[in-house]
């Protein structure tokens, strides 16, 4: 098949040449987008990190230029660049960082930041060797090894003591020059004729000479001067740890007196534990998870799918009036939006007052008022399934009346003709060829519903608990929300890594379905020709 | 023959006569409801009310049989087939409605509370709880939602705009329908669809935080309660939804075109790449999502939330949108191509213009989508005035739930009208794409 168009017939590059050239770009404009970040921070300390974006891209398209210039046979990549930028930060990133994250222990407690409340004092300095007061209070237990390979931050001393050589007006000249590199925020002046010290805000320095916020009350004592320092941070990394003695990567500077030290929340490679551990925990976690997340959509897909094509089938009736009318209403929960629905439904199947188990007593259908959501899985598996088929049957509804439409009526004429009934034309007609247009459509919506986040968490919270599952995995709880509970709640301890690690045993299980459906439905292949 | 359509007609009436004998007969011997425990119950009522679904299904159906024998012999039965259909729709329709219905009524009543004794008085229906006492019925409800929203003027201005561009929209879809057809009446209603667009994005845009608070009986500003902030939440999520859209149409829109229009090595490699990936949801993903947000300092920002929304908006669009532009003829492009457009002239002046029609289902598809997204939303979005309508309902349910069910009604009827108006309006165009053959489900 040849272009429609005459211009791109020059499509001289390959694969690798064109995206080696784009990645190339997106490189350049990473790194300058990176500078740029950097830069802006010199300047303005407290920028964020996303003002490398528009940097960067400012830096791509000046790239992007250039090469189109050198290379004309580029233009269809930049028609797709757009698109290939976002997919490849948002949708294929996360899901190599899934991966990557799979094999850390990355928790709540090991985020990756810095850990403000583990700062502790330094009671002696030896080189590199560190004695802190309170090994308790950097809390090293948390993490992996100890404070092993853990980054940590040494603050320095606020303050040195100096003598001055002039007080002039509001400007003081030190004897000695403050320590490099660092800011004098104030100074602590003795005044012997009152009695006791006042401090002052530094407003300017130059040097030795620093400038006062104001002329001091008294003459001070200038022989010896409290120069307040900031607050200086000194990044190094713990290499061991020993009681109340730590060991550092390197020694500190001499001219500075260091107080304290607090450590970050680092978190690293831990191997195949997290999956280890999912497999030591499978009996009461995995496997019924899993089970049941497979039931759930099984069932889900089989009852939606067997009630959408009955009613289908009923609404396919040319001859019934008002279908189109009864279609319009019927497709109402579509309509609605479910995150809205799902939990209205919470209202409805609430035990004691909602609707539904008002119905059911009134129509002396249960004894007892069944306890939806908080009682025994079962019924609360049942009340899943149930607002699904509420959710799902106008959409299998409306896919089977699609299906059915494209059927040509040529073919129930052919069937007539050839003596078959009504019922023989609609068994060995509609049924074959409605399969083949409902096959892709149940395996979507198989592989939907395997990962439906949404009516187990806003119905049943994964809940009831259950005697054979864990605090993160009950009742209802499928994968997806298995792993949501893990990664970011309490009970799961925020285990993100532990949370990815499930998340990659869905990647497989989905990527497993979607193969399945492209093999069934062959929708490319007559792209694969063109 | 005439005899014979007389013992049709006879029968017919024989047979209706006997199936109403029987549902008064059910009717009347059911006993006296009692209260069992909280629930008013009937005994023995459900065996009496299938009782009655059969004698009144069977019993029109035998009816329509009978007629059809009367009228047009061959095709007796499918009278008798329609007339049970209808009537089983109408028990499907009943069913799906129910909650609907339910909920609507439950907004609409001055009882606030899920807890609480069953009313005396009213008919069976109301007395057993089934439907909420329409003795109640006040829009206290709506109130206590909107009372915290303060408008400014501007606000005002754009929703007297919306309102008044919505009901010409309404009345130049009714007019056809008496008769009165005319190109500017098309028009005319669709300058008023884009003025409803219009007004309604520069509404959300414009209202924020500020305007959500309560006020003290001596004038102070309050924090807005938990209903009070629906309205923002309802905001936050149009604004999130809007701008997820409006990204999908933008970066879907030259790869669909390169996808159907240029013939270049590595093509099917890439379409391949693009069907696959969207056959993954991005909060899968989930925790590497929070964490590259966390690492990008977007977590808790709406620009987060939309950015790893879009990831997952644009292979879906763009496969859309080359179906549609493989559905179209090239020669206009060429034409301007041989008129001297380049080939970007050729998208920008040529293909975008008749594609509107398209892009907007993409937009609109992808709103539709993004307003019942859930799992992200609270994963990034912690800050109570950003949250969406999703998570503010949850508030709700998980707080105090049993004595603010009138409020989290009138809020999720509030957060389902722009979806229910947008789906309906373009229910055509949103439900056509899962025919046979589509990709996606």
């Amino acid at each position: 098949m040849k272009d429609h168009l005459p211009r791109s017939r020059t499509t001289a590059g390959g694969v690798f040449r064109s995206l080696g050239l784009i990645a190339l770009a997106l490189l350049l404009a990473t790194a300058v987008g990176v500078a740029g970040y950097l830069l802006v921070r010199l300047l303005a300390p407290e920028a964020p990190a996303f003002v490398g974006i528009p940097i960067g891209t400012v830096a791509l398209v000046l790239v992007l230029r250039y090469i189109a210039r050198r290379f004309a046979w580029i233009m269809p990549w930049y028609y797709l660049l757009p698109a290939i930028v976002f997919l490849l930060t948002f949708t294929f990133f996360p899901v190599v960082l899934t991966i990557g994250l799979a094999f850390t222990d990355y928790a709540g407690v090991r985020n990756g930041e810095l850990n403000v409340s583990s700062e502790t004092p330094i009671v002696a300095i030896d080189g590199e060797r560190l004695q802190i007061a309170n090994p308790g209070t950097l809390d090293c237990r948390s993490l992996r090894d100890g404070c092993n390979g853990v980054r940590a931050v040494v603050y320095a001393s606020g303050e040195v003591t100096l003598p001055a050589e002039s007080l002039d007006g509001t400007t003081l000249v030190l004897g000695e020059e403050p320590p490099a590199g660092r800011t004098v925020v104030g100074v602590e002046l003795d005044m012997p004729d009152l009695g006791f010290a006042a401090t002052l805000r530094v407003v300017e320095q130059d040097g030795p000479v620093l400038t006062l916020e104001r002329q001091p009350p008294f003459p001070p004592d200038l022989t010896s001067v409290g120069v307040v320092l900031d607050r200086q941070a000194i990044r190094r990394t713990i290499v061991a740890e020993e009681g109340d003695r730590l060991t550092l990567d390197a020694p500190l500077p001499e001219d500075v007196e260091a107080v304290s030290i607090a450590r970050y929340n680092d978190f690293g490679f831990v191997g195949w534990r997290n999956f280890r551990r999912i497999l030591a925990s499978a009996p009461r976690a995995l496997v019924p998870v899993f089970g049941w997340n497979i039931s759930f959509a099984f069932l889900t897909v089989l009852l939606n799918l067997a009630a959408g094509v009955f009613i289908a089938v009923l609404l396919n009736n040319k001859a019934l009036r008002f279908r189109n009318l009864y279609r319009t209403l019927l497709i109402i929960p579509w309509a609605l939006p479910s995150v809205i629905t799902i939990q209205v439904w919470k209202g409805f199947l609430n035990q004691n007052f909602g609707a539904i188990n008002r119905v059911l007593a009134l129509l002396d259908i249960s004894p007892e008022p069944i306890n939806w959501l908080l009682g025994d899985a079962t019924a609360a598996r049942a009340a899943v399934i149930l607002v699904n088929l509420w959710l799902g049957l106008p959409f299998m509804m409306t896919a089977t009346l699609g299906a059915l439409s494209a059927i040509p009526d040529d073919v129930y004429e052919a069937a007539r003709i050839d003596g078959a009934s009504a019922w023989q034309a609609f068994w060995s007609v509609t049924g074959p060829l409605l399969r083949t247009a409902l096959v892709p459509i149940t395996l979507s919506s198989f592989a939907f519903n395997f990962n439906n986040f949404n009516v187990i968490f806003l119905l049943t919270d994964g809940g009831p608990p259950v005697p054979w599952g864990t605090a993160t995995a009950r009742g209802t709880d499928i994968l997806i929300s298995w792993a949501y509970n893990e990664a970011f709640r309490s009970q799961g301890g925020y285990a993100y890594g532990f949370g990815s690690a499930i998340s990659l045993i869905i990647f497989v299980i989905t990527l497993g379905v979607s193969l399945m459906n492209f093999r069934v439905t062959g929708a490319l292949k007559e792209e694969a020709r063109a | 023959m005439i005899a014979g359509k007389r013992v049709h007609y006879l029968s017919m009436a024989v047979v209706a006569l006997l199936a109403a004998l029987g549902v008064y007969l059910l009717a009347s011997t059911a006993p006296e409801p009692v209260m069992r425990g909280r629930m008013l119950v009937i005994p023995g009522a459900w065996w009496r009310f299938l009782g009655m679904f059969v004698l009144v299904t069977g019993g029109l159906a035998l009816c329509a049989y009978l007629y059809g024998l009367a009228t047009r012999p061959l095709r007796a039965w499918r009278y008798a087939v329609t007339a049970s259909t209808h009537i089983f729709i109408w028990l499907v329709i009943l069913a799906v409605f129910y909650p609907v219905v339910y909920l609507l009524s439950v907004s609409f009543n001055r009882n606030d509370t899920l807890a609480g004794a069953l009313p005396r008085e009213g008919n069976l229906l109301v007395r057993s709880g089934v439907f909420p006492n329409p003795a109640d019925l006040s829009v206290v409800q709506y109130l206590k939602v909107l009372r915290e929203t303060h408008l400014l003027p501007l606000h005002w201005l754009l929703v007297a705009v919306l309102v008044t561009a919505i009901l010409v929209v309404l009345g130049t879809a009714l007019l056809p329908r008496f008769g009165f057809r005319s190109a500017r009446l098309e028009r005319v209603r669709g300058l008023a669809g884009w003025t409803v667009f219009g007004s309604a994005a520069l509404l959300v845009l414009s209202v924020g935080p500020g305007q959500f608070y309560g006020v003290s009986a001596d004038g102070r500003r309050l924090p807005a309660s938990i209903g009070g902030m629906v309205p923002l939440y309802i905001r936050n999520t149009l604004l999130v939804s809007g701008t997820t859209g409006v990204l999908a149409v933008l970066l879907s829109t030259t790869a669909g075109y390169a996808f159907s229009r240029m013939r270049f090595q590595g093509r099917y490699t890439t379409l391949l790449t693009f069907v696959f990936v969207q056959m993954f949801p991005t909060f899968m993903a989930l925790v590497a999502i929070f964490y590259l947000m966390s690492r990008l300092d977007l977590l808790n920002t709406f620009t987060g939330l939309i950015l790893a929304y879009s990831g997952g908006a644009i292979a879906f669009s763009s496969w859309i949108f080359k179906g549609y532009l493989d559905s179209l003829t090239p020669s206009l492009e060429e034409q301007a191509m041989v008129d001297g457009a380049t080939r970007w002239g050729a998208f920008w002046r040529v293909i975008l213009p008749i594609s509107v029609p398209m892009l907007l289902f993409i937009f609109l598809n992808q709103f539709i989508g993004t307003y019942s997204e859930f799992i992200l939303a609270n994963t990034l979005l912690v800050g109570q005035e950003r949250w969406t309508v999703g998570i503010g309902l949850r508030n709700f349910t998980t707080n105090q739930f049993a004595t603010q069910w009138g409020a989290m009604a009138a809020s999720a009827v509030l957060g389902s009208v722009p979806i229910l108006a947008i789906f309906y309006s373009f229910q055509d165009a949103l439900t056509g794409q899962f025919t046979a053959g589509s990709v996606k489900g």
